[in-house]
């Protein structure tokens, strides 16, 4: 026994023939799989697979194990076009905590692919949706994330909203800005912690 | 505290400087303090410069906004310090001799296999820390199979490991005895490892975000990757975090870097302390993170 001494530098072992198939048909079926590990082996190698962010999707919807979840998200970003944004966005209405979260951070990676549809997400008439829309702007790397958050403080009637929107430009807010925050201070002038929020975004934005 | 001494249209103020600290800190784990002041004010100077962006405000939007992660990249990379030597870190080492390997060996059989791997190798002062470690403080050593592997994505590194001869600097931190043990003095300055130890380390080529490259190892009960997920985007450490878990074995430990955290990057791990160190932990089977 001891430490094992190794005959040959090469790579260990080859990889060997898969027991299942590897193409996107095979691997839809092993996502149904009832051993964890299969199913996900089979999300980690959809990632591969251009047309597969719907069934991803689906799955995530499905999917008891957490490990498994991980592993779809993980793909559906690395996918991160259109396809992979439509199957994670119903999951913002998801009442799953676990789901909503690795949605938003996951959308919130794909920042060309979801930004065409921010716009809609912020008129959503679910309040909740509008929330976890601003706090997915809080983590996307866009260049209208700040418009966005402008058209939150001028227009959204949820003070929930409003109050995520301010903390997010009390961070990446300009000047320029103020007068918005401004205008939602007023807005809500009988919510004190509007108030408290929007003086210190403006004394963080105004700090030399 | 002053702002460090540079032109005054790119000089970093307080307020520069905590936006900076708490928007860093959340993209890489890594977190400075007002003893890092200058450190930090000079690079993200040599940033500003570098882009063109004239002043902290412009560069930290553009920064903020970069959809491709590739100015955060440069600013890590200015941000760390990448060098390795023998017994950095050790008190992770120490956990391992103390803790993780006995708590591994619980589970198999004497003479079973116990396989570590260590990413990235660099040029093998790591792997080579960890079998020295192995023979000289596991008292348990001669009733296991222990192997070590070891993986880099930089053929150089790889080479220069197997070949395996250190600068005195390198092997500055060692204690005697053991340099006396497993090192030949080469020059003034040279120590060649012995071959004993390089044969005993298995080296491959590897690029931990790439499934295909990955996807062979397995039934790792312990993976030291230290220093190297700050490198990376979000995306790839997490694609990382996922082939270390499907790597591991149920209860099977991950050593990050001091200043990383799994929970940053995936739930999948959960924490574990030990009295020498925290380590992440693959779920034992039926176990939730």
């Amino acid at each position: 026994m001891g430490l094992r001494k190794t005959l040959h530098p090469e790579p260990l072992r080859e990889v060997v023939d898969r027991d299942h198939a590897r193409d996107q048909r095979g691997l839809t079926g092993q996502l149904r799989s009832g051993d964890v590990a299969q199913r996900r082996w089979a999300a980690r190698d959809l990632a591969g697979c251009p047309d597969a962010a719907a069934t991803l999707g689906e799955q995530l919807l499905a999917e008891r194990d957490a490990s498994v979840r991980e592993a779809l998200f993980t793909s559906l970003t690395t996918i991160a076009d259109e396809s992979a944004a439509a199957a994670l966005l119903p999951l913002l209405r998801s009442e799953d905590a676990q789901l909503r979260n690795g949605a938003i951070e996951a959308l919130a990676a794909m920042p060309r692919a979801v930004g065409p549809r921010i716009a809609a997400l912020l008129r959503d008439s679910d309040p909740d949706v509008r929330i976890f829309t601003v706090n997915l702007l809080g983590d996307l790397r866009h260049p209208q994330v700040a418009d966005w958050l402008v058209q939150v403080l001028l227009q959204d009637v949820a003070v929930n909203a409003v109050a995520a929107a301010i903390e997010v430009l009390a961070e990446v807010g300009a000047p320029d800005h103020i007068p918005a925050l401004r205008s939602a201070r007023v807005r809500f002038d009988h919510d004190p912690f509007i108030g408290f929020a929007v003086d210190i975004a403006i004394d963080r934005i105004e700090a030399p | 505290m002053k702002a460090a001494a540079v032109s005054p249209k790119a000089a970093i103020t307080d307020a520069d400087f905590m936006k900076f600290r708490d928007f860093f800190y959340r993209k890489t784990g890594i977190h400075f303090d007002e003893s890092k002041r200058y450190f930090v004010d000079k690079r993200l100077v040599e940033r500003i410069e570098a882009t063109g962006a004239g002043d902290f405000r412009a560069y930290f939007i553009a920064l903020r906004f970069d959809t491709k992660g590739a100015e955060l990249q440069e600013l890590v990379n200015a941000m760390t310090v990448n060098e390795t030597y023998f017994f950095r870190e050790a008190y992770q080492f120490d956990c391992m001799v103390n803790d993780m390997l006995d708590e591994v060996a619980r589970r198999k059989r004497p003479g079973e296999r116990i396989r570590i791997w260590s990413i990235p190798s660099s040029t093998g002062e790591e792997p080579y820390s960890i079998a020295i470690y192995l023979l000289e403080r596991w008292p348990q050593i001669d009733r296991y199979d222990v192997e070590i592997l070891s993986s880099d994505i930089d053929t150089t590194v790889l080479q220069a490991a197997q070949q395996g001869v250190y600068s005195a600097r390198s092997v500055g931190n060692l204690p005697k005895p053991y340099l006396e043990k497993y090192f030949k003095k080469r020059s003034e300055h040279e120590y060649v490892i012995s071959r004993d130890l390089v044969s005993a380390v298995e080296f491959s080529l590897v690029n931990l975000s790439d499934p295909a490259d990955t996807r062979r190892f397995r039934d790792i009960d312990i993976i030291f990757c230290r220093n190297l997920l700050i490198y990376f985007d979000d995306l790839s450490r997490r694609v990382a975090a996922e082939a270390m878990y499907d790597a591991l074995t149920p209860g099977g430990f991950v050593c990050l870097g001091h200043s990383e955290s799994m929970s940053r990057i995936t739930s999948l791990f959960t924490v574990r302390r030990f009295a020498d160190a925290m380590v992440h932990q693959k779920p034992l089977t039926g176990e939730r993170p």
